[in-house]
């Protein structure tokens, strides 16, 4: 079964970002579907929808692996499965 | 497909990280309508039995819950039918075998608590209920994580004063008997009128004869999230307010609703019902009273706080009941003065009495809870503020709750710390005027006309 979820990441700006995070969600089997960034007075933000297959990566792998990614680039990296945002904000 | 905005996505993340959004409880009723009998040790063994078979997943669950979705869950409870149902037994020490078995089976499956050791006595007593409100000092005092609850009042009853009174001896005694913790046995008792039959919130929650076999039933929070968004609007006038409370309360629901809808799916259980409260935990930043103070007020207990929380408990409301078809509970802004630091302050600042708190109760969710009043006060005066509050409960046909820690060997100015989701707070002055005479004619406050209602 295919997984959806979306990868946010906020921290201060450094070269190199979106490439560390995008290398280890490829490390993890995972695909990147879409994914926007953007700087502002330093502050990196990025939004990256993701997509894996159960049979070959889990969330709880996926989480692991970009929380230490966060935690060596400098980012507050969250994983969560794209149902909460489609449900918090529509009926 | 459904279009998700980034500011949408960041808004959502924000609430998590940023503003202490997460879901209160995740709690399971369960019935224990196939438990019954008079031996309490072979009802204790069904019971624990039952309980470990139908909620042996909850917290596993709840915890895939909160890794898939990236929002804590903060407690995993169970509510079980009123224990007075279902053991017929006249002597209290078989209640407070069941009680042993309760706490037993809750530890066993690792949840926080489990509520239902209870009985409802608006009316009357029958020797099941007379026996196990004997038993609750000695089962609550006894046990971790056992929750009474006792309906002494109904909108449709009146108000059973022998029971009111009854209740305030137990509340002396387990005030007692804990005392060395602080008297944290009364922080697992509540005082009710018009007892919801679905709450998730303890101590109060028991799972009523009009439930199914099963179900789950969700307590969202958020005080946090809508205390950033009334404070980022100053400018805003109460109309606007109002939205901006709905459209926050909706969001805080829907994901209320998203764990319901699975937790019950992946428990084989019916999907109860939503609570749509603002519970505030004691950390500062995630409080009832700052949302207030964000709207306006110098300190919680102004002038104007009455109102002030009718119109953020009504916008809660709303909001919720546009996020989902299955409301229930207690829904509405809760003011436990212990679990709300800044509640608590305004207390130990002399801001907040217990007359003002009794007028907020009023038109807010439970009642007086998590007050802590003088240990040498008499059973009279104990008894009068609990009629009171269910007074206010019985006359608008809401439900009220009086959870009152009487702190023994304290008096007013001293402090209680009860740890964790329960808090401190300080020991609140209470009238010294008396009302023997009046709680000694016992009997029962009648039922109300239900019109004339001026």
């Amino acid at each position: 079964m295919r997984t959806s979820v979306i990868v946010t990441a906020l921290g201060p700006d450094s070269h190199g970002l979106l490439a560390a995070v995008a290398t280890t969600v490829a490390a993890q089997n995972a695909n990147v579907d879409d994914v926007s960034q953007t700087v502002a007075n330093g502050l990196f933000t990025m939004i990256m929808f993701v997509s894996f297959d159960e049979t070959e990566t889990t969330m709880v792998a996926l989480k692991d692996a970009l929380e230490a990614t966060g935690e060596r680039v400098g980012l507050q990296i969250n994983v969560q499965h794209e149902n909460i945002f489609k449900f918090m904000h529509r009926i | 497909m459904v279009f998700i905005t980034e500011q949408e996505i960041l808004e959502t993340v924000s609430m998590i990280r940023s503003e202490n959004l997460d879901v209160r409880a995740v709690t399971m009723g369960i019935s224990l309508s196939d438990c019954g009998g008079r031996d309490p040790g072979k009802v204790a063994e069904r019971v624990r039995a039952k309980i470990v078979q139908r909620a042996g997943r909850l917290v596993g669950v709840a915890d895939e819950l909160e890794h898939k979705y990236g929002i804590p869950i903060v407690n995993k409870r169970v509510s079980l039918t009123p224990i007075a149902h279902v053991l017929g037994s006249d002597d209290p020490a078989a209640y407070v075998e069941v009680a042993h078995a309760l706490d037993a089976a809750a530890e066993e499956i690792g949840i926080d608590f489990v509520g239902g050791f209870s009985c409802l006595v608006q009316k009357g007593f029958t020797r099941a209920d007379s026996a196990l409100i004997e038993a609750i000092s000695e089962a609550i005092s006894g046990t971790r994580r056992v929750c009474s609850s006792v309906n002494v009042a109904s909108t449709r009853a009146g108000i059973n004063m022998d029971a009111v009174v009854r209740m305030a001896d137990v509340l002396k005694s387990v005030s007692q008997k804990t005392a060395a913790e602080d008297c944290i046995g009364c922080a697992k008792i509540v005082v009710f009128c018009n007892v919801p039959e679905d709450n998730p919130f303890m101590a109060g929650a028991l799972h009523g004869s009009g439930e199914p076999e099963v179900s789950v039933n969700v307590a969202i929070s958020g005080p946090g999230v809508v205390r950033n968004a009334v404070a980022s609007h100053p400018e805003a006038s109460l109309i606007e307010l109002a939205d901006l409370i709905k459209r926050t309360a909706f969001k805080i629901t829907r994901v209320g609703e998203l764990v319901a809808r699975e937790a019950s799916q992946m428990l084989g259980a019916q999907m109860g019902i939503i609570d749509l409260s603002l519970a505030p935990p004691p950390a500062v930043g995630d409080s009832i009273a700052e949302i207030l103070e964000s709207m306006g007020l110098g300190q919680v207990g102004a002038p104007g706080t009455t109102a002030a929380l009718a119109l953020l408990n009504d916008a809660v409301k709303k909001g919720g009941t546009m996020a989902t078809s299955s409301t229930g509970g207690l829904s509405g802004a809760f003011i436990p003065v212990s679990e709300d630091a800044a509640m608590a302050k305004a207390a130990a600042d002399g801001v907040l009495s217990i007359e003002k708190l009794e007028a907020m109760t009023a038109v807010c969710s439970l009642g007086l809870d998590m007050i802590v009043v003088p240990g040498d006060i008499s059973r009279s005066a104990l008894a009068g503020v609990i009629a009171d509050v269910m007074a206010i409960g019985m006359i608008n046909a809401k439900t009220t709750g009086a959870r009152l820690i009487p702190a023994y060997g304290k008096t007013v100015g001293d402090w209680v710390t009860l740890g964790g989701l329960f808090g401190e707070a300080p020991v609140m002055g209470v009238s010294s005027a008396t009302n023997d005479a009046f709680v000694a004619r016992g009997g029962r406050i009648p039922a109300p006309l239900q019109s004339l209602t001026n």
